[in-house]
């Protein structure tokens, strides 16, 4: 116990005072968290620079004209057209030709006729397309002040009390046995835990195939395994890696847990959260930002996850989906003698790795489908589709009979795998093929 | 036959099979206590798969192995020191680290590693190299570490598969010394594999001899070579060859001659264990001008080609 304590340390120490991986674990939510930032902020860039619309009305429907205005008008309803930095209008009720189109400094020209009144359409011509939020805030202002014309002309109502009485339908979804709300936002949260799960197998497995690898080539074994049973070695060293990769997780987590509290400090104090909402226009403004995040559609997922339960069976399934994978890449890096020669035997141990990837992906839709259920409870898939359907929740017994079966297969695994490794890691000079290595599985003591 | 408790190791009728190849084939031998052991025998004989079982890295499909006068077992990792042919050293370790992660595997404490270390790093003039990256070191410098680390816990038991093979002869000469200063000053048992017959030569107390998987030879290395020699005797004379080989008549068989011009010749004489060597010294310095004479000197290397050229003669007899 103690050597094997020993050979864990090993692992361990080497690996985490690495400074690519001091720098990935420290760096890595603030890299996460800053792409995001530069996205979001290069997208805020490219859609300041100013659209200028060229605005025809064509039956002089929602504008008029003031005499000698040489054909410039003005809207009916001022308010309509807000004052936008991003977003100016020019009125007329005459089209540009194209060459004057393109000669013109006008971003889009935007044509309207009677039609509009039954089909709520208009047409938008560009040179270059104009952004989303260009074309968001067009619709939005054609939209007021179209609606504003029915209402005069169709009701007699005052606009003020037609909004009033307007009602937009949200829908709380909820699963009548569990009671849980908005499960289509929770497989968000529940895919990046399965991603996350992914990614770490990946890496750490590859890890462990790499340090086998290394220890044999470098003929090291030979003196380690005279001390230490060589299936101790192999499951010190995955116990090892899967620690870095645990502790990976660990600050990962802890450093966007305190990223979002000082995003939130930051949020709640500069009054980002309210320019926000009546962006978003919002009926509520708040300066807290859990409330807002309560509010919000598609973000109030975050608040109603049970993380706890969430990261308690993460770390469980990625414990087991480590140990099952990191065994097979164990016992595969013991039978080559370099990473070159193990990509041939890696493609059949991957495949269910990449089988879960694409489930998960599939299932994302639709979590609680038989596909989703049966996977969730093979072994080499449970790890990752699991993840899915704990977030939108899942029937206990389910979760307790997946890690059950998880168990069972991870010790046999690593029993089989720990022959194999014995086997392989003492032979030099032949490639051996997957049926070899499931002779070796035979093989007496 | 002396009792077992003299033996630091003992092998009895091992034998190990690899799928259809016998690698060792009712193997039986003793390692004496406190001696050098030399474990000699063509690539493929069968010493890798012996070591192996002795370092506790295999078992004997059939056959016991004792370890001072106990079967084999786990227990005994601690007391056994194990330097294979084919070593490496991590290369994402420091030189001293890695020395302690060994030393500490072997069941050593921090301190008491830490202490030995120093104190072999500066026997071996590695100290200063501590705290450098394993990449830095130069061959024979790694081999020096490999070395440290297979002794570093005072085994009782030291297997040496090529130790020196990769040092310069300075540095050679300078581990033959401490691998006979550890039979000397701590009564270390050494089992010794190589090729270098020299080495046998300077080091061994006691050989045998492994091929296709069987003891061949084995034995005292002195008795081996008394054996070999077989009576032969080096002589160099001033003289006529046809004369002496005349006078020598059948009291001696000439095995080879070699002449050297100015009537000087170097030959080889088997001589009958009936004559005392006294009675035909006084009788060839009669006869010719004798310049030198003493027995024939048998490197282990002539012992070993003719103990392997014999056992290939008795199989091909065999079959």
């Amino acid at each position: 116990m103690n050597r094997w304590l020993i050979v864990v340390g090993r692992e361990f120490k080497t690996r985490v005072r690495k400074r690519a991986f001091i720098i990935a674990t420290l760096l890595g939510p603030i890299l996460m968290v800053g792409a995001i930032v530069i996205i979001a902020f290069l997208a805020e860039k490219a859609t300041q620079s100013n659209a200028k619309v060229l605005f025809v009305d064509h039956n002089n429907l929602l504008t008029y004209s003031l005499p000698e205005s040489d054909g410039v008008r003005i809207p009916s309803c001022t308010e309509c057209f807000p004052e936008r930095s991003y977003l100016e209008y020019r009125f007329t009720n005459e089209a540009l030709t194209t060459e004057e189109f393109i000669a013109s400094d006008f971003t889009a020209m935007l044509e309207l006729d009677d039609g509009i009144m039954q089909s709520a359409k208009a047409v938008l011509q560009y040179e270059v397309a104009p952004s989303t939020r260009v074309t968001s805030g067009i619709k939005r202002d054609l939209g007021e002040a179209i609606e504003r014309l029915r209402v005069k002309n169709e009701s007699a109502l005052d606009y003020e009390t037609y909004k009033r009485l307007k009602v937009k339908i949200g829908l709380v979804t909820q699963d009548i046995v569990t009671q849980d709300q908005n499960v289509e936002n929770k497989t968000g949260v529940g895919f990046a835990f399965a991603m996350f799960m992914f990614m770490f197998i990946m890496i750490y497995g590859n890890h462990v195939m790499r340090g086998v690898i290394e220890e044999k080539s470098s003929r090291i074994v030979e003196v380690v395994i005279s001390v230490v049973k060589p299936e101790h070695l192999m499951s010190a060293k995955m116990a090892g890696i899967g620690l870095v990769g645990l502790t990976q997780i660990l600050v990962w987590s802890l450093l966007s847990w305190i990223l979002f509290l000082a995003f939130g400090l930051y949020a709640e104090s500069s009054g980002l959260l309210v320019g926000l909402m009546s962006e978003q226009g919002s009926p509520v403004a708040t300066t807290d930002l859990s409330s807002f995040l309560e509010a919000s559609d598609d973000l109030n997922v975050l608040m109603q996850i049970d993380w706890f339960m969430m990261v308690g069976w993460g770390a469980f399934f990625y414990v087991a989906g480590f140990a099952l994978y990191s065994s097979l890449f164990a016992a595969i890096g013991a039978a080559v003698e370099s990473e070159a020669d193990a990509q041939y035997l890696l493609i059949p141990a991957m495949l269910p790795l990449m089988f879960s990837y694409l489930v998960n992906l599939m299932i994302l839709e639709s979590p609680e489908s038989m596909l989703a259920v049966v996977c969730s409870f093979i072994p080499f898939t449970s790890p990752i589709t699991m993840m899915i359907r704990l977030s939108v929740g899942v029937p206990w017994w389910h979760v307790v009979i997946s890690a059950g079966i998880l168990i069972v297969t991870v010790c046999l695994m690593v029993k089989m795998a720990g022959k194999v490794y014995k086997t392989g890691i003492l032979m030099y000079g032949k490639k051996p093929t997957l049926r070899e290595m499931f002779r070796w599985l035979m093989y007496k003591n | 036959m002396k009792d077992s408790n003299s033996s630091a190791l003992e092998l009895l009728e091992v034998r190990k099979q690899y799928g259809d190849h016998t690698a060792l084939d009712g193997v039986s031998l003793k390692v004496p206590k406190a001696s050098i052991f030399g474990l000699l025998g063509p690539n493929g004989a069968g010493k890798t798969t012996m070591i192996r079982m002795v370092a506790g890295i295999t078992g004997p499909d059939s056959g016991s192995i004792s370890f001072f006068g106990k079967s084999l077992t786990a227990e005994h990792i601690n007391e056994v020191g194990y330097l294979p042919e084919e070593r490496g050293l991590y290369k994402n370790m420091r030189v001293g680290e890695q020395a302690m992660y060994f030393a500490r595997l072997r069941g050593m404490s921090k301190t008491e590693a830490r202490k030995e270390l120093l104190d072999w790093f500066e026997r071996l003039e590695v100290d200063g190299w501590w705290n450098r990256e394993v990449a830095d070191l130069s061959k024979g410098m790694a081999q020096k570490i490999q070395f440290i680390v297979a002794v570093i816990h005072k085994p009782k038991f030291l297997i040496l598969d090529e130790p020196l093979s990769g040092f310069d002869p300075i540095n050679a000469a300078r581990i033959r010394k401490e691998i006979i200063r550890l039979r000397d000053e701590y009564g270390t048992t050494i089992l010794l594999s190589t090729h270098d017959m020299s080495s046998v030569d300077e080091l061994c107390d006691h050989v045998a001899l492994i091929n296709h998987g069987r003891k061949i030879l084995d034995g005292p290395v002195h008795d081996l070579r008394e054996k070999a020699r077989a009576g032969k005797i080096d002589l160099t004379f001033r003289g006529n060859l046809i004369s002496f080989t005349a006078a020598l008549g059948s009291g001696a068989i000439l095995h080879s001659a070699n002449s050297k011009g100015d009537s000087i010749h170097e030959v080889v004489l088997g001589l009958p264990s009936s004559i005392p060597i006294e009675k035909f010294l006084k009788w060839v310095t009669s006869e010719v001008d004798v310049l030198s004479c003493s027995p024939k000197t048998i490197s282990m290397d002539d012992v070993f080609l003719r103990a392997v050229k014999d056992s290939a003669k008795n199989k091909m007899k065999q079959s």
